[in-house]
């Protein structure tokens, strides 16, 4: 009887260690990339290869809003060459999607407002170099990646991205009216988009506000939600000529919108039934150990009189191992979502085109609270030039600090 | 064995049952590891692979195209090669793409082939070559020839540019991706188009369902 007693003894210190946690996904530094020694090769070089696309797009935004366009075209495109194609028997993202790996053991390459977001940087940059079309293609997938397959009911509803398609088009002497249209419909009357003009030569990108941020809900944090906190720059606008004249900076898209709205994933399916079997194994553990302790306590009681009880001890062992498999299994199931994020992206996309003359031009841009009164603290001047050609100066005006 | 004894084996025997049913969290999920892509060419695929343009569609393109250009009479039975102008290729599709490379390997393609049959204009290095003149026209540097005489630059016979256009479809059962690429050579003088061939290739694939 002294067997069974032990053993229960050991099945709840084994119970013990199995509530053991990991550290979660999102206190571990991502890399050793704060090292000032470090060149940025090495820091790269530092990242796992599952989370080089997470470090490409914080570094391509940070290098954006530095204005070193190289090294945020450089890391742009090393993301787009992972996330561009398509992921198919993946041996890490097998692991992710069983029961005893987190989804983030997945190489990572975000959910579709973050991809979308690669696409959008690298569209204005290709459109910095002259290459409207590349710069289209890169809208255009935007747009692809947006659009929610499993749900079919979700289609692509960027502003911007059909809007500057359609731009682009337009300014490469094309038809760019369907894309419009489109943009319009987006749109759906919340504020008028401008008739294109393809004489404008410069054109004006700019964000603001802080974008979603990633967290997990569910009893096993196996729900991927979305926390939007919204930003108090509502708008922004560039002022030129000492405020004789003012252009409009409105927010067209709002990346917590676009993050909350694309209905579900596979993956939340999967993770789902990997929080449904934790729940049922701790379920069915739980009932064995306390099946196991009555077996125990019977065998007990007929031992004090006098009786043998052997079935009794044998089913306290029995649902004694059970319990602590089950405790086992549950422990060692992983039911995380994945919540690595793109945590420097912006809240709100907004975009104006329009006609300067060549040479250097002076202003700030101010952003503006709800109630339209200019942020003093968040303004910014501006110097940039205009160029002399007839290729189109690109403008990149982010409330962020790199 | 007692009645409370049989209960607790009766349990302890549906225990492992109740486990191995839930065993798969991914069960009811269609092809949960996803589809590799299918290239509906009988093309060379790499391991790693997307629906856009890659490498092998460019090989396969301009391979084609070569071979297509050099049959036409106005190269094949020309008394003097032709000379052609190459203009950047127009990328309509959803993929970024370094354009020149299709005329570059067009290119170096018909002059591997045809050595002679057909010229190429530099136009890239007019400025270059504009500047070089003058040099020489003022005397900073030599000349082989009298460098006040009229141009020497060659004017083209024919312009040859491109077009890659697509088409993309996606739905629960994966992404396709249609491109068609037509290039076309222009007679300089009439405008008339002289040659013009297409190549078409379509892809399609389905993500592991850890990114769906």
């Amino acid at each position: 009887m002294n067997s069974s007693r032990q053993f229960i003894a050991g099945a709840a210190l084994a119970l013990l260690c199995a509530g053991c946690e990991t550290l979660p996904e999102e206190t571990r530094p991502l890399a050793r990339d704060s090292s000032p020694a470090a060149t940025a090769a090495d820091r790269r070089a530092a990242v796992p290869e599952r989370d080089r696309v997470l470090h490409d797009y914080r570094t391509a935004a940070k290098a954006l809003r530095a204005g070193d366009y190289d090294e945020a075209k450089a890391r742009l495109d090393d993301a787009i060459a992972r996330i561009g194609g398509i992921i198919a028997n993946d041996a890490e993202a097998e692991r992710a999607r069983g029961l005893f790996s987190p989804e983030s053991t997945k190489v990572f390459i975000g959910e579709p407002y973050e991809r979308v977001m690669a696409y959008y940087y690298r569209g204005l940059l290709y459109w910095r170099d002259g290459e409207r079309d590349n710069a289209r293609a890169c809208f255009r997938t935007g747009q692809v990646i947006d659009t929610g397959p499993e749900q079919e009911r979700y289609e692509a509803d960027y502003v911007l991205l059909d809007y500057l398609d359609g731009l682009a088009s337009a300014k490469l002497g094309a038809d760019g009216g369907d894309a419009l249209a489109r943009a319009r419909r987006h749109a759906a009357g919340r504020f008028a988009l401008p008739d294109y003009n393809p004489a404008a030569n410069v054109l004006l990108f700019a964000e603001y506000g802080y974008g979603p941020r990633k967290y997990a809900g569910g009893q096993y944090g196996e729900q991927l939600r979305f926390h939007v906190e919204d930003s108090p720059s509502r708008s922004a606008r560039l002022v030129l000529d000492g405020g004789r004249r003012i252009v409009p900076l409105p927010a067209y898209d709002d990346l917590g919108f676009q993050a909350t709205t694309r209905g579900g994933r596979v993956m939340d399916f999967i993770l789902g039934n990997k929080a449904h079997f934790k729940a049922a194994a701790d379920a069915a553990a739980d009932l064995a150990l306390v099946g196991s302790a009555i077996a125990s306590d019977t065998a007990r009681r007929r031992d004090r009189r006098g009786k043998d009880d052997n079935d009794a001890e044998v089913a306290a062992v029995g649902l004694g191992v059970l319990g602590v498999i089950g405790k086992i299994a549950s422990a060692a199931t992983h039911a995380e979502a994945d919540t690595r994020q793109w945590n420097n992206l912006p809240q709100r996309l907004s975009f104006a085109a329009l006609r300067l003359p060549p040479g250097t031009h002076l202003g700030r841009v101010e952003f503006l609270d709800r109630e339209g009164r200019v942020l003093v603290s968040r303004s910014q001047p501006v110097k940039f030039t205009v160029a002399p050609a007839d290729r189109d100066t690109v403008l990149f005006f982010s409330e962020h600090k790199p | 064995m007692n009645t409370t004894s049989r209960l607790l084996l009766a349990s302890a025997a549906a225990l492992p049952a109740f486990l191995a049913g839930c065993a798969s969290p991914y069960a009811g999920v269609s092809q949960p590891a996803g589809a590799p892509v299918v290239q509906m060419r009988p093309d060379e695929r790499g391991a790693v692979a997307g629906t856009g343009i890659e490498s092998q569609d460019m090989v396969t393109v301009t391979d084609r195209m070569a071979r297509s250009i050099l049959a036409i009479p106005q190269i094949a039975r020309a008394q003097v090669p032709p000379s052609v102008v190459l203009e950047p290729v127009v990328n309509n599709t959803r993929f970024p793409i370094n354009k020149d490379i299709f005329l570059t390997r067009i290119r170096t393609q018909l002059n591997r082939s045809a050595a002679g049959q057909v010229s190429f204009l530099d136009r890239e290095m007019m400025r270059t070559l504009e500047r070089e003149r003058e040099l020489k026209r003022t005397g900073q540097v030599t000349a082989s020839a009298d460098p006040r005489g009229p141009s020497e630059f060659g004017g083209a016979d024919y312009f040859l540019t491109g077009k890659l256009d697509g088409m993309t479809t996606r739905t629960s059962a994966g992404t396709s991706d249609y491109v068609l690429y037509s290039f076309r050579l222009t007679d300089a003088r009439t405008s008339r188009i002289v040659w013009e061939d297409t190549a078409e290739i379509k892809k399609q694939g389905l993500e592991d369902a850890a990114y769906r």
